[in-house]
């Protein structure tokens, strides 16, 4: 089989993971060789679903011992199968890299010959490349699940960021779906390379070699096994804090196996859903929301109608109106249709001028939600007071089209790299020593 | 009378020009920076004004910029910079206005109020301008030539090639390359560590010293295989991806080739067989 057959094939078994990421690394390009980190990240392209292309994301190989029900390369799938050798795939990350295509490599495998064989191989590539290539572009190593602690530490000295996919939001689910996985074996390597990084992270005395310095991140399945989204929010906010988890991405569920213990193959990826917890997740980590607040047992599911952020504040009329000249930094974050540069900017003008209406609509807030939710000194209090109910229906999205638009107020809420609010000009960042 | 005044579209050369109209109490209505390409702001171009030319001076310039440090800062100025690569219809009078206010003095926090009318637009502006020249780094792609160098087009809406360089200068420090803005005739090229900005009169000629490889082909099927079919979202596309740069980007512009069967339809054709036969 010739390599573009096999990149065919290996990238093809790849697309379903979502994550593509290239954020967080600030490596400098070796001596004597090529690439380096860009912190923010860079997107290269973008695929015909929408989707951000950052690095060269393919698999070792797809030939699984496993059978995961939810997975298109299980064993019981009868399907092209292909392998890489090390340096087919060295060979094509670094030239793709110099015609500027990627940012580097993402790299997993379907579980061949033993999880330990399968991880050697891919740290064997990685260690290439750095090595022997001094390649500083971005490397993703996947965690296989059940690698022993040694392989999983060399593979955190080598790449950028590595990851373990819990996929199902429930362990029982999971069991049931992925006879050979349960959450032991997914947190297990969570859990020793979020310690392993802590460990270099408090350790700057002794020379010590970068480890992850793009930490780790997860994927779970949406719609694939009856969860709701608090369950999904839950588990998201507990991998944030307990294994300073970058990122965690869901992913819609896109039915490729008849399965009985999975939904019809007939059924179209609940891409709505997956929206607003992405949004959801935006608010969490760029808003300073905690998933209790946006969630609870007795709405334990993101109003499809409405982005997160409008929805919490419909429930918490009692914060709003609020005035823009005295309300904090925070408050002022969650005030539907003002984002985190227009927060920032009138959090820094606000010392020198009044922030009027004129000045929110060139800032680009969007007025038309933000109005309801805010109000100018002039208004008398008997008349500061907001109203759900009546709300609501002008702040529900009308659809334009039959195709879903889910992009107008959050362009940047799909897993791209460049996911990060970028920071205001530096001439306006003194004022905002209590936001950051 | 109002003039016009013409100038040589050099960032320099628009602060030398300010600098003069402050020097000579000189009466504007438009700027005309004098281009070899046609820009948006051509079409804000007073007809009636009487054209007045103004020889760019990097003393002049120099002194204004440190005049604008003095009365605001370092990163107001960069920002004026930035504002003003994006070329865009009444950028030099948008600037202007800014600075005769900062210069008025009336107000002596002027200087650092981010949310002045003048200066929010402005901060849009350049929020444009920086966004494009992010999204640059990912869209630059090189060819191979057959002499080793590898080559890029590229056609920004703005004037964003020398604020990229310093990025492919890091991560390509011991190649070879250069990237050729062919809408302003403007290059930069890179070898033996050295970086020399050019004037490139005929760019169009560039791409055929590097024509697609196997490497480009590869690139195109792969970037065909990552689209999961049933997400396919061609607004969305155009959302992320504009489609004024499809056309330097070989992925979008190569025609599609054929690829092999791949895993994911083949597990769906059986699923779909094992379904039918139930
Ligand atoms: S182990 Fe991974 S590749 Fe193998 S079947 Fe399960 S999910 Fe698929």
């Amino acid at each position: 089989m010739d390599i573009r057959d096999k990149l065919n094939i290996l990238g093809d078994a790849a697309k379903y993971d979502v994550s593509c990421s290239s954020s967080g690394s600030k490596r400098q390009s070796p001596k004597g060789g090529m690439g380096c980190g860009y912190s923010s990240g860079i997107c290269h392209t973008w695929s015909a679903d929408g989707r951000c292309i950052s690095l060269l994301k393919v698999l070792f190989s797809n030939a699984c011992k496993y059978d995961c029900a939810y997975c298109v390369n299980r064993r019981s799938n009868d399907i092209p199968r292909a392998t890489f050798t090390p340096k087919e795939l060295i060979n094509l990350t670094l030239e793709f890299y110099r015609r500027n295509y990627i940012e580097g490599l993402f790299l997993s495998s379907a579980v061949i010959g033993s999880p330990d064989y399968t991880m050697e191989l891919l740290i064997k590539v990685a260690k290439e490349l750095r090595l022997v290539h001094h390649f500083g572009g971005y490397i993703h190593l996947k965690a296989i699940p059940g690698a022993s602690s040694r392989l999983l530490f060399e593979a955190g000295l080598y790449a950028d960021r590595s990851s373990v996919n819990i996929e199902i939001p429930s362990d029982k689910q999971l069991q049931y779906l992925a006879p050979e996985k349960n959450y032991a074996s997914i947190y297990r390597p969570m859990n020793f390379l979020a310690e392993r990084k802590l460990e270099y992270k408090a350790d700057k005395s002794k020379y010590s070699p970068k480890f992850l310095p793009a930490g780790q991140s997860t994927q779970m399945i949406v719609g694939a096994s009856g969860e709701t989204d608090l369950q999904i929010l839950t588990l998201s906010a507990g991998f944030y804090k307990q294994q300073q988890m970058k990122r965690v991405y869901f992913s819609g569920y896109v039915p490729v196996n008849a399965d009985k213990r999975l939904p019809v193959i007939t059924t179209k990826p609940p891409l709505l859903r997956e929206h607003r917890l992405y949004q959801a997740d935006w608010l969490m980590r760029f808003y300073k929301f905690e998933y209790n607040e946006i969630l609870d047992e007795k709405n334990p599911f993101l109003d499809p109608d409405l982005d997160p952020k409008v929805m919490w504040a419909l429930r918490h009329p009692e914060f709003f109106p609020i005035d823009l000249q005295t309300a904090d930094y925070e408050m002022i974050l969650r005030v539907p249709g003002i984002g985190v540069k227009s927060a920032q900017l009138i959090v820094s003008g606000r010392r020198y001028s009044k922030i009027r209406l004129q000045h929110l609509k060139k800032m680009g807030v969007v007025l038309k939600r933000a109005k309801y939710f805010i109000y100018d000194s002039d208004v008398p209090p008997e008349l500061r007071k907001l109203y759900p109910e009546m709300i609501r229906p002008l702040l529900v999205a009308k659809p334009k089209s039959d195709q879903l638009d889910l992009f107008d107020n959050m362009p940047l809420a799909l897993p791209a790299t460049i996911s990060q609010p970028v920071s205001q000009p530096t001439m306006f960042q003194p004022a905002l020593t209590s936001s950051s | 009378m109002s003039l016009a005044i013409h100038y040589d579209s050099s960032f320099d050369g628009f602060l030398t020009a300010v600098f003069e109209i402050y020097r000579q109490h000189l009466d504007v209505s438009c700027f005309v920076a004098e281009r070899s390409y046609e820009t948006e702001g051509d079409a804000a171009t007073d007809l009636f004004a009487q054209p007045f030319h103004i020889e760019t001076s990097e003393q002049s310039a120099e002194r204004l910029k440190r005049a604008i440090e003095k009365m605001a800062s370092l990163d107001v100025l960069k920002l004026l910079e930035t504002c003003f690569r994006s070329e865009t219809a009444g950028i030099e009078m948008n600037i202007l206005a800014y600075l005769r206010k900062l210069f008025a003095g009336l107000d002596p926090n002027y200087g650092r109020n981010p949310t002045s009318l003048e200066m929010i637009s402005l901060i849009t502006i350049a929020r444009s301008v920086r966004r494009e020249m992010d999204a640059m780094l990912g869209m630059v792609r090189f060819n191979k030539a057959p002499d080793g160098m590898y080559i890029a087009e590229i056609e920004p809406k703005y004037d964003v090639l020398e604020m990229i360089v310093g990025h492919f200068r890091g991560r390509y420090p011991n190649g070879s390359w250069a990237i050729v803005d062919v809408k302003r005739g403007l290059g930069v090229y890179y070898e033996n560590r050295r970086t020399h900005f050019v004037t490139v009169p005929d760019p169009s000629s560039i791409a055929a010293h590097a024509p697609p490889d196997q490497f480009t082909q590869m690139w195109k099927s792969y970037y065909d295989t990552m689209a999961i079919k049933e997400r396919i979202n061609p607004r969305l596309l155009r959302r992320c991806l504009p489609v004024r740069y499809w056309k330097h980007l070989p992925e979008r512009s190569l025609g599609t080739v054929s690829t092999p069967q791949l895993p994911s339809s083949v597990a769906k054709e059986n699923a779909f067989a094992s379904l039918r036969l139930k």
